[in-house]
């Protein structure tokens, strides 16, 4: 499973919207493409609705974009998680600290 | 005993190809053999190139040495470029060759029988040697 | 250079021999030959020019045209040549990595070590593997003054080397805490501090912390972003879910921890793990954890160590004896007062 990322921007906003799977292998292009928006624009969101997993590698590229986004007073926000993913950062308590909007329980195929 | 012979200034790529020839000829002359001469002539292309893609700038110069019985030809590539700054890393295997660029360095190293490196920031200074076998 | 010039004396004999008969059987030598040159690490550029030299020792008057075609061929060999001596230095050092990576892990273990207490108040069993050769999984015991026992699960995301260091780091940083300060809110509060200064960004670890009251046969619990623990009551034979809020350790330095506590009965068995932890599919199933807690509820007459080495066994089959994640996992099980 590979993980396509859509990625689109504008002056202060930039959006990337993710499907596949976040993982070991897919995370690095992730946090390349990830950080670079972060420190670009002052406001930057990450489309969840079409990821089916993830795993802690990925959990590992949000956290370095959520320091960088303070650094550099930016605003990060994950939107439409899956609910299985989502319990990944409710377990992990980074809900508390990222700022998450919708969660979708949903069957994604 | 030594004796300068020439120098070939390295400024574009082409100028890579005058100091192959320019070695290649030396070294014929000094009775090296074909796959010698061969392992020369890329050294030079390898030294001539790191000047080209990181000084822009600078001289490849040969000097033949008799130290009889032994013939040698000596090979100095010195520019004044920015330097390199970690010595070790660049002579480490899987330094350039990762990056497609060539043997690299150590790949000189490898072709020739004597090397030495010296780099600061007024530039760098690659010394080395191939002894003809007799 | 001398076997070379006899293994060149060699190579001539065979050609010329070849060129004759066409024989399978010197091909074979050739073989033999080639191999016998990678040995002595002679370059591919080498055996050309073995092959060139030797040419024209049988055929003296060589055309013009295929000696230059020779010099050509030995000129495009040279990277050739000089790729595969690279190989081979890279080779030894890729041996030498492993057996450093080898000793390192050992190293871990035996700086990692830490014994189950005794305690006649509860029975403690722990089985942790690592998926690969050092253990991303972390887990410890303290016992204190007064006997209660403090212990820990913790799972180092980023795996390797740099996850070891950081667990040693949490290692030492654990027993440097004083006895008398083992309540878990206290240790994660403090282990986060520790963790948030001295750790790269992109690591980060979940810890599962919690304190048995040989006493009072309270446990207090407090978790860093670990997935969620278990205990399975002795009065309704069902798990109950024993979970903390907290973030990470080591995403922000000022993090107060949740403790919390719950009153354990007789034949009560406490379950902390860390495998499959932080995995999700869409089909919503922890397979693995559902499958864990089968196996110990059915066999939860055995002892704690018992039980966990059957949990492992029964996991590793599953897995076709190839972890895919490390696998850590500790039962206490609180004794009877009769058995005491």
């Amino acid at each position: 499973m590979n993980l396509h990322i859509d990625d689109h921007q504008e002056d202060n906003y930039g959006i990337l919207k993710l499907s596949g799977e976040i993982d070991a292998y897919t995370a690095p292009q992730l946090k390349d493409k990830l950080l670079t928006l972060v420190e670009e624009k002052e406001s930057v969101e990450v489309d969840l609705t079409k990821v089916s997993y993830m795993d802690s590698t990925g959990l590992g590229v949000f956290i370095s974009a959520l320091k960088l986004s303070k650094e550099k007073d930016h605003n990060f926000k994950l939107t439409n998680l899956q609910e299985n993913v989502y319990r990944l950062f409710n377990i992990t308590g980074l809900n508390e600290v990222i700022s998450i909007e919708n969660t979708i329980k949903g069957e994604l195929s | 005993m030594k004796e300068t012979v020439s120098s070939v200034v390295i400024k574009k790529e082409w100028d890579i190809v005058g100091a192959r020839q320019a070695g290649r000829q030396l070294s014929q002359e000094l009775g090296f053999g074909s796959v010698d001469q061969a392992r020369i002539a890329t050294a030079i292309s390898e030294l001539a190139r790191n000047i080209y893609l990181y000084a822009k700038e600078g001289e490849i110069t040969f000097e033949e040495l008799y130290d009889l019985p032994k013939v040698g030809l000596k090979i100095i590539a010195k520019d004044k470029g920015p330097g390199i700054n970690d010595l070790s890393a660049v002579m480490e295997d899987g330094y350039s060759t990762s990056g497609g660029l060539g043997a690299g360095l150590p790949g000189v190293k490898r072709l020739m029988d004597e090397f030495d490196l010296v780099s600061d920031e007024e530039g760098t200074k690659v010394t080395t040697i191939k002894w003809a076998r007799p | 250079m001398s076997s070379l010039r006899s293994d060149m004396q060699d190579y001539k004999d065979l050609l010329s021999k070849y060129l004759e008969t066409k024989d399978e059987a010197i091909l074979y030598q050739a073989e033999q030959f080639s191999k016998q040159s990678i040995q002595q690490n002679i370059s591919p550029d080498e055996i050309v020019n073995v092959h060139y030299q030797a040419l024209k020792d049988i055929y003296p008057d060589l055309h013009e045209q295929i000696e230059g075609s020779f010099k050509f061929l030995i000129e495009t060999m040279i990277s050739y040549g000089l790729a595969y001596q690279e190989h081979q230095v890279l080779r030894e050092k890729q041996i030498e990595l492993k057996s450093e990576i080898g000793v390192a892990a050992n190293m871990q273990n035996t700086l990692l070590k830490t014994s189950v207490p005794k305690t006649h108040a509860i029975d403690i069993g722990v089985k942790s593997v690592p998926a690969r050769e050092m253990n991303g999984d972390y887990h410890h015991f303290i016992k204190d003054e007064q006997g209660n026992v403090g212990v820990a699960v913790a799972d180092v995301i980023g795996k390797g080397i740099p996850a070891a260091f950081c667990m040693s780091m949490i290692k030492f940083a654990m027993e440097s805490f004083s006895e008398n300060q083992i309540y878990p809110q206290w240790i994660l509060d403090s282990l986060n501090r520790v963790v948030s200064r001295n750790v790269e960004q992109g690591m980060f670890v979940t810890m599962f912390y919690g304190l048995y009251d040989v006493y009072t046969h309270q446990f207090y619990y407090a978790s860093a972003g670990h997935e969620p623990c278990f205990i399975l009551r002795n009065e309704t034979r069902e798990f109950e879910e024993i979970d903390a809020k907290g973030l990470l350790l080591g995403v922000e330095s000022a993090v107060k921890y949740e403790q919390l506590n719950t009153s354990i009965h007789e034949g009560d068995l406490i379950v902390l793990l860390t495998d499959g932890v932080t995995e999700c599919r869409v089909d919503g199933r922890f397979i693995e954890q559902e499958e864990v807690l089968n196996i110990i509820k059915e066999h939860e007459h055995l002892n704690s160590q018992e039980i966990v080495e059957y949990v492992f066994k029964y996991f590793e089959r599953l897995q076709d004896f190839q972890l895919r994640d490390d696998f850590t996992l500790v039962v206490m099980k609180r004794n009877s007062s009769l058995s005491v």
